[in-house]
């Protein structure tokens, strides 16, 4: 399916590029870690502990006030204590305002992000690609119909529509066992992590208006060409081109967008998350908006997630970016003719 | 807009049978095409008639923008929005055919002609493949660049076997590629739509056109072929379905000239050997006088001359194919100035065409009458077949009745154009 020459273009960009690298670094080390999260916690993430609340990451100290009365000599004395808490090796990044490590949480928050992301994806394309296709392939009144609704969805603002989508439908999840604990390799780990439903169909849904639009234009293009008067003149079908012809010869463009969607979609369930739409507690929205409380004292229960969101972010940028030079002949060097 | 046409709707059948003995294959009646743009209504095609016989090549030659192209797309029906087939008959000899369709849509059968344009989509579909074969003009963008063109021609094949395992049944044509069978076949590279029969048919093809070590270029990528060789296995495609008329729009224009030669013989051999009538559609007078046995003259949408090889290159009445001739370069005697026909192919909106010779602001020899009546289509001298849309088949040219202004009107328009 994929022709070498492609992976010749897909290796030469990457050997010259170190955003490349990069970006694919940081999604390697994210994948990573989200598919494995078992086996890097330090600790069980939803495990609570109040006497170890709110330490502070490895190389800070925090300190705590404390103002006392005590009898001392007949009269009655205000002291005013002043704690260090020190950081402890066992929980690297700290812990948040119930003792839960911020390290585990940020590891388990990776497989919220790239489950929600990937899948939310897959369905936009999914969605978004089978609309845009038809569309832009039998253009008039069926395009018409179809991307006007389009743009009534794209009218909307997508984190409103989210909610109100999440409203309507409730907060459905599954709870799918975690493979690498029922293997008792990390047995002491939560037994499942929580599949996020509804958001995932939400972002979908919010989402597939953007493959639309990509997938239109390039089935506009792509349906001049003579390949398919060609196939049409020895009566090929029409889902058979838009299959055979149309889908493979607009595959690049919808595939950067995709990863780039990635990112989009995860910034968009991080955002459900800090307004509570989410269904799961382990996810970086989610203690971003906790820690929100207590920035004054613990900064790094919002900063720990929030860079992970960050650098997450990033990286699948830059790989996106990566195959965009690689795959699209327009854009910087020589490139491939969409033989993706 | 077909009221002033009386001219054109003669006898649909036995015009020109005396060349062949046999009956046309193909018998095109008043085909009309138009597009509906936002200039207005452009009239591609205009009323066109003529008839393919069986195992012979018919030309049609004409300037760019004279319709040509347009005429076998409404033959394939593969015009598209904004263009529409609007009238006409199409009648294609297949007893077989007839028989089927004589109980569904007896208006659509004739003896053993069924006219394609009042058959359901499905069967004008099931048509294309084994009755109608294109090529062509840029056999370059004719691949599809992401698949093997062994398998893009294989694809061909299977889409024509399963067809005849299934005949005139439009579903089952793409049976066994729904969506799932699609993903499994994306994830599992061993799987495929095509059989093992297609592929080797493939390869058979590609030798056939006379592509050589054709299994290992059945296995290269478009890309990897030239522009000679991609329009052999252009050919190969298109013989797929083994039609009985093969259109070859303009098949060595994107060629250079030695590739051109070879694609012709090509072509020749084949119809041949597969004893096909095929519509060779060019601008080049040179291909026609190579290729074919009968020839029409395309101008502004209608067949302005048409006859055999010696009517219309010995004996032309049209000053247009005069004109045609005139601007080709004779390497005996370089020395003349070529001479080209002046202006442009008009514009073919209905609007601004009106009842009147569409060549006359061209024409040498325009007369007063040229522009007063839309002349009609008339038997002239030369074989029994040679019919002219023009009023020099029935007087001479008379220079005294030269339509006033004419070089006046010829130079403004140039000057236009420029």
């Amino acid at each position: 399916m994929i022709s070498p020459r492609t992976l010749g273009n897909l290796r030469r960009e990457f050997r010259s590029s170190a955003l490349a690298k990069l970006g694919v670094l940081i999604v390697v080390v994210v994948v990573g870690v989200a598919v494995l999260a078992p086996m890097f916690a330090p600790h069980d993430p939803t495990t609570q502990n109040l006497d170890r609340s709110q330490l502070p990451p490895v190389g800070f100290s925090t300190t705590t006030n404390s103002t006392s009365t005590e009898m001392v000599n007949g009269s009655l004395e205000v002291i005013n204590e002043t704690n260090e808490i020190n950081a402890t090796l066992t929980y690297p990044l700290g812990t948040d305002s119930l003792g839960r490590g911020m390290l585990s949480r940020v590891i388990y928050g990776a497989r919220t992000s790239l489950l929600v992301g990937l899948l939310g994806t897959i369905l936009a394309a999914v969605v978004g690609v089978s609309v845009g296709l038809v569309a832009g392939y039998y253009r008039g009144r069926v395009d018409d119909t179809l991307m006007r609704s389009a743009d009534v969805m794209l009218a909307f603002p997508s984190l409103v529509l989210a909610i109100a989508l999440v409203g309507l439908w409730g907060r459905a999840a599954w709870r799918v066992p975690d493979p690498l604990v029922v293997a008792g390799i990390t047995p002491e780990m939560p037994a499942s992590f929580v599949l996020p439903g509804t958001v995932i169909v939400v972002v979908g849904l919010v989402n597939w208006v953007w493959f639309a639009r990509v997938a239109r234009g390039e089935a506009l293009s792509v349906r001049e060409q003579s390949y398919v008067k060609a196939a049409r003149s020895v009566g090929a079908s029409n889902s058979f081109i838009i299959r055979r012809h149309i889908l493979p010869n607009s595959a690049t463009p919808i595939l950067v967008l995709g990863t780039i969607q990635v990112a989009a979609i995860i910034l968009l369930e991080s955002a459900l998350s800090f307004l509570g739409f989410s269904g799961t507690t382990l996810s970086w929205g989610f203690d971003i908006a906790r820690g929100r409380d207590y920035l004054a004292s613990s900064w790094w229960i919002s900063t720990v997630p929030g860079i992970a969101i960050v650098l997450s972010v990033i990286g699948i940028n830059l790989l996106g970016d990566w195959l965009r030079d690689a795959l699209d002949p327009g854009i910087g060097g020589e490139g491939g003719s969409g033989g993706a | 807009m077909l009221e002033d046409r009386a001219g054109s709707e003669d006898a649909p059948d036995g015009s020109g049978a005396d060349t062949t003995t046999a009956d046309p294959i193909l018998e095109v009646r008043n085909l009309s095409t138009q597009f509906f743009t936002a200039e207005g209504q452009v009239n591609a095609v205009e009323s066109v008639s003529f008839d393919v016989y069986d195992g012979e090549i018919f030309g049609i030659v004409g300037e760019s923008g004279s319709g040509k192209s347009v005429t076998a797309l409404s033959i394939l029906d593969l015009v598209e929005s904004p263009g529409r087939v609007t009238a006409g008959e199409i009648w294609y000899r297949n007893p077989d055919l007839a028989d089927d369709m004589r109980d569904s849509h007896p208006e659509a059968v004739e003896g053993e002609y069924v006219d394609t344009r009042r058959v359901p989509t499905g069967v004008r579909r099931s048509l294309r493949g084994p009755t109608f074969s294109m090529i062509f003009q840029d056999p370059m963008s004719s691949f599809n660049p992401s698949i093997t063109v062994g398998e893009q021609l294989a694809e061909a094949i299977e889409v024509q076997r399963r067809a005849r395992a299934n005949p005139r049944s439009t579903r089952s044509r793409t049976q066994g590629y729904g969506l799932g069978r699609f993903l499994t076949d994306s994830l599992l590279p061993s799987r495929s739509y095509v059989s093992a029969e297609s592929r080797e048919r493939a390869t058979g093809l590609l030798d056939q056109v006379g592509i050589p070590d054709s299994a290992e270029r059945a296995a290269e990528y478009p890309n990897q072929f030239s522009g000679g060789m991609l329009q052999r296995a252009m050919v190969a495609q298109a013989l797929a379905g083994e039609p009985d008329v093969l259109i070859a729009d303009e098949p060595t224009t994107a060629l250079d000239v030695t590739i051109q030669a070879q694609i012709l013989d090509l072509l020749a051999d084949l119809q041949d050997e597969e004893d096909m009538s095929v519509i060779m559609i060019t601008h080049d007078l040179g291909v026609i006088a190579r290729m074919c046995d009968r020839v029409g003259v395309m101008y502004a949408g209608e067949i302005a001359e048409r006859g055999s090889l010696t009517d219309v290159f010995d004996r032309p009445v049209h000053p247009y194919t005069e004109g045609l001739l005139e601007s080709i370069p004779d390497p005996d005697d370089p020395a003349p100035r070529l001479q080209p026909i002046e202006g442009n192919v008009p514009s073919l909106i209905d609007s601004e065409m009106g009842n009147r010779c569409y060549f006359a602001d061209r024409c040498p020899k325009a007369m007063d009458e040229c522009v007063a009546e839309k002349p009609a289509e008339v038997d002239t001298a030369g074989s029994a077949e040679h019919r002219v849309r023009c009023v020099l088949a029935e007087r001479e040219y008379d220079p005294t009745r030269a339509l006033s202004g004419t070089e006046e009107d010829r130079e403004r328009e140039a000057s236009a154009d420029d």
